[in-house]
């Protein structure tokens, strides 16, 4: 179709589609696609840096229906990276997924935002995912994008995963039955603490854009019905060092015999390998036990944590304060680690706080 | 999980007997049906099976009316059933603050709602031990109930019941009701529900009684009347289904519903297990491994022991802490570098940490059992030791 024949059709449609028109003026969304945007429906798996700009793409780009779960509140070193908060947030204390609905119906009042302030986990994530066409990846921690992973394929939904920290990035689209899985790719979680954090090493916001800004774009393609078009690759990058790379994982899919996407085995749905939160007899301490078996590197950890607080350890564990937040916010936690994954957060009850602890600080 | 060294038997006794597990088998796989006093041969034969458990138990705590044997799911179950069967508005309850919280919340819950007065009395943290005197001064003509556990879940110190119940006789002879707690002892100590002057015993079976979880019950004993009771649970009882409220007959009055009758089958096979054995053996081994424990590590000054510094008046069952780690800490190290088990924390018991100055962190407590040999005994010394050098 001529660029004019677009712009025709757009002068005579629906004028609730008018400020789409940039968008609608690309061929392969057009007012067919837009439309198809319009009737989405699209879960969205944590609101921090990869999920507020997620969100607000795809609020901009006109996605009818977006969930956003996230358990967090807002803090002011989120500002730096966390497109959809401000000073404002912090004040009022929101959580994340309200403060995002808040602020997305101030750009875009016709989607539809839920916002759900949970811990996704093993029990509630079906029925977050059920009736959605996509679900997306805004997550910080393994476990999670296993879960997600496992609904994806259990349930043949699509998802695009996401992560990043400081300058490097990576993307994947998994399509159910099409292409690799995440376990065909990473089988098992990398052991607890072997890799760095964004709350430990830290992350730029470009970063955090280019990875969610790759999801976004893979996620209209494949809301608008482009799917030849989706990226068959693992994007991978680092901008610090001038390096992208796509990588063909293609033949992952036929090589790895994969428990998820081949065998069926949704290990971390099931909860057989999810993670064990247990709020111990005594005071104010969550214990986190994982699921799957591993080994610690202590000397790691501690070097991991260097500016997060003064981690000391000895031959059975490993011992870090953690303060978080400022004045009235400011909350103090001790992460107690062992050898073998387990951990012990003193300071809260709540087990998703001591999640949330575990995946910036120690990570998995 | 076989190589793990198991001290927590004051939790739940394990490894079981291996006739507990084959007679559970057994009977699911060939004897399971619902017992009824009214049915087929399969439910008479269920029903005959946990006829002659009910033997089996009472003839072990010295009882005379089998019928007086009821099944209940655990300790807290059975206690409960005593506790809310027997008490009425306006009543005066002596509890102590060695109680679990399977005796302490339901009292509390309705010392709160204005139901009932609760007195608690404390113990020595020397001894680890109630004094029966107390007891006699927190009397009132209204104590309808006095409720003692017979050995602490935390110091494993052994109390004086049958002094608690012989005075309690002498003074009001019926209108004091004294219950016991045998959560950590049945099995191990010997309860005599007569010499004892015990009104009502109420037990788990998978503590030192060796059988499986589900299990427990409550012996009520030859002096209190079904009048003075009033069903916790009510339901099914597998006859006299026409009288519309719970037949006034023991046991049937406070058992509602389809009894476990697979954890009973291994329940008897755990009993007859304990019997052959011989209590006063395990006692005297457990209470070896205990002094043990004391004996090397009493001088360490990174290690507090709490209670007494002997073994002679506890079960198998001692708390301690070590400096340098939180009680959840020393738990977590002995579980993940050593694959010992023991239990950290407060035990349930919060009025007992308050007491010993260990709330709100509580101690570590470690409880060897039946099962446990002197390997294993040594390698929990050596991991000790290696933490508090």
């Amino acid at each position: 179709m001529a660029l004019s024949d677009i712009a025709e059709q757009l002068d005579q449609a629906d004028p609730s589609l008018a400020r789409y028109n940039r968008q609608m003026l690309w061929a392969p969304i057009g007012i067919e696609g837009q439309k198809k945007l319009k009737a989405a429906k699209v879960l969205l798996v944590g609101c921090g840096a990869l999920g507020t700009v997620l969100g607000n793409l795809l609020a901009r780009a006109g996605v009818g229906q977006l969930t956003i779960v996230d358990r967090d509140f807002i803090e002011i070193t989120n500002l730096q990276r966390q497109v959809l908060f401000d000073h404002d947030d912090i004040e009022q204390n929101l959580p994340k997924s309200v403060a995002a609905q808040k602020k997305i119906a101030r750009i875009n009042p016709e989607v539809s935002v839920e916002a759900v302030v949970t811990d996704v986990n093993h029990s509630n994530i079906e029925q977050l995912a059920a009736g959605k066409d996509l679900l997306l990846d805004g997550t910080d921690n393994f476990e999670t994008r296993f879960l997600i992973n496992d609904v994806s394929i259990k349930h043949n939904i699509p998802w695009i995963y996401g992560a990043c920290i400081s300058a490097m990035g990576l993307a994947m689209n998994v399509l159910p039955g099409e292409t690799p899985c995440l376990r065909c790719i990473f089988e098992t979680m990398p052991p607890p603490g072997m890799n760095p954090t964004c709350d430990t090493a830290g992350v730029l916001g470009p970063t955090v854009s280019v990875v969610s800004s790759w999801q976004a774009m893979e996620a209209m393609k494949l809301l608008t019905g482009n799917r030849a078009d989706l990226s068959p690759f693992l994007f991978s990058f680092d901008m610090w060092d001038n390096r992208f790379q796509q990588l063909n994982v293609k033949r992952a899919r036929e090589v790895a015999d994969c428990p998820c996407c081949k065998h069926r085995q949704f290990e971390y749905l099931s909860g057989k390998f999810a993670s064990a939160t247990t709020s111990l007899c005594g005071r104010n301490a969550v214990q986190i036990s994982l699921g799957t078996s591993t080994r610690v590197a202590f000397e790691q950890v501690a070097a991991n944590l260097r500016n997060v607080g003064k981690a000391s350890f000895n031959k059975f564990m490993l011992k870090c304060p953690i303060v978080e937040g400022e004045g009235e916010r400011r909350r103090e936690y001790e992460l107690t680690l062992f050898a073998d994954g387990r951990a012990i957060i003193k300071g809260t009850n709540e087990a998703g706080i001591a999640r949330a602890l575990y995946s910036k600080y120690v990570g998995a | 999980m076989t190589n793990v060294l198991y001290f927590d038997n004051a939790a739940t006794s394990w490894p079981k007997p291996p006739a507990v597990g084959q007679r559970m088998a057994a009977f699911l796989d060939s004897e399971a049906a619902n017992p009824g006093r009214a049915g087929h041969r399969m439910a008479v034969g269920a029903e005959k099976m946990i006829d002659a458990v009910r033997k089996q138990l009472t003839d072990f705590v010295g009882g005379t009316d089998h019928h007086r044997l009821v099944f209940a799911m655990n300790g807290t179950d059975a206690l409960n059933i005593a506790m809310k069967g027997l008490l009425r508005h306006g009543d005066h309850v002596i509890t102590t603050t060695l109680e679990h919280n399977s005796v302490s919340r339901p009292l509390v819950a309705m010392a709160e709602a204005g139901f009932i007065e609760l007195t608690r009395v404390g113990f020595s943290s020397d001894s680890g031990v109630i004094d029966p005197e107390d007891i006699r001064r927190a009397l009132r003509p209204n104590t309808r109930l006095v409720a003692v556990t017979h050995g602490s879940n935390v110091l494993g110190t052994v109390q004086p019941i049958a002094a608690v119940g012989h005075m309690l006789r002498q003074i009001n002879n019926g209108r004091t009701r004294f219950l016991v707690d045998g959560a950590q002892t049945l099995g191990v100590v010997p309860i005599h529900v007569q010499t004892d002057a015990i009104d009502i015993l109420a037990f788990p079976g998978h503590k030192s009684l060796l059988g499986p979880t589900g299990t427990g019950g409550l012996y009520v004993n030859t002096g209190v009347t079904l009048d003075e009771l009033s069903a916790f649970r009510e339901g099914g009882t597998g006859g006299d289904s026409s009288s519309p409220t719970m037949p006034r007959l023991f046991p049937y009055f406070l058992e509602g519903g389809t009894p476990n009758t697979v954890g009973i089958a291994g329940l008897g096979a755990a009993v007859e297990f304990v019997v052959a054995h011989g209590p006063e053996k395990t006692l005297a081994h457990e209470r070896a491994m205990v002094q043990a424990i004391i004996d090397r590590l009493a001088d360490n000054p990174k290690v507090t022991i709490y209670g007494p510094k002997s073994a002679a008046n506890r079960v198998g069952t001692l708390s301690l802490n070590i400096e340098g780690y939180t009680p959840q800490e020393a738990g977590g190290i002995l579980d993940e570098s050593f694959s010992i088990a023991v239990r950290p924390g407060l035990h349930c018991s919060p009025y007992a940490h308050q007491a010993l100055g260990t709330f709100p962190d509580g101690t570590v407590r470690v409880s060897p059992g039946h099962f446990n040999t002197n390997e294993e005994l040594n390698v929990l010394l050596n991991a000790l030791a290696e933490m508090a050098d």
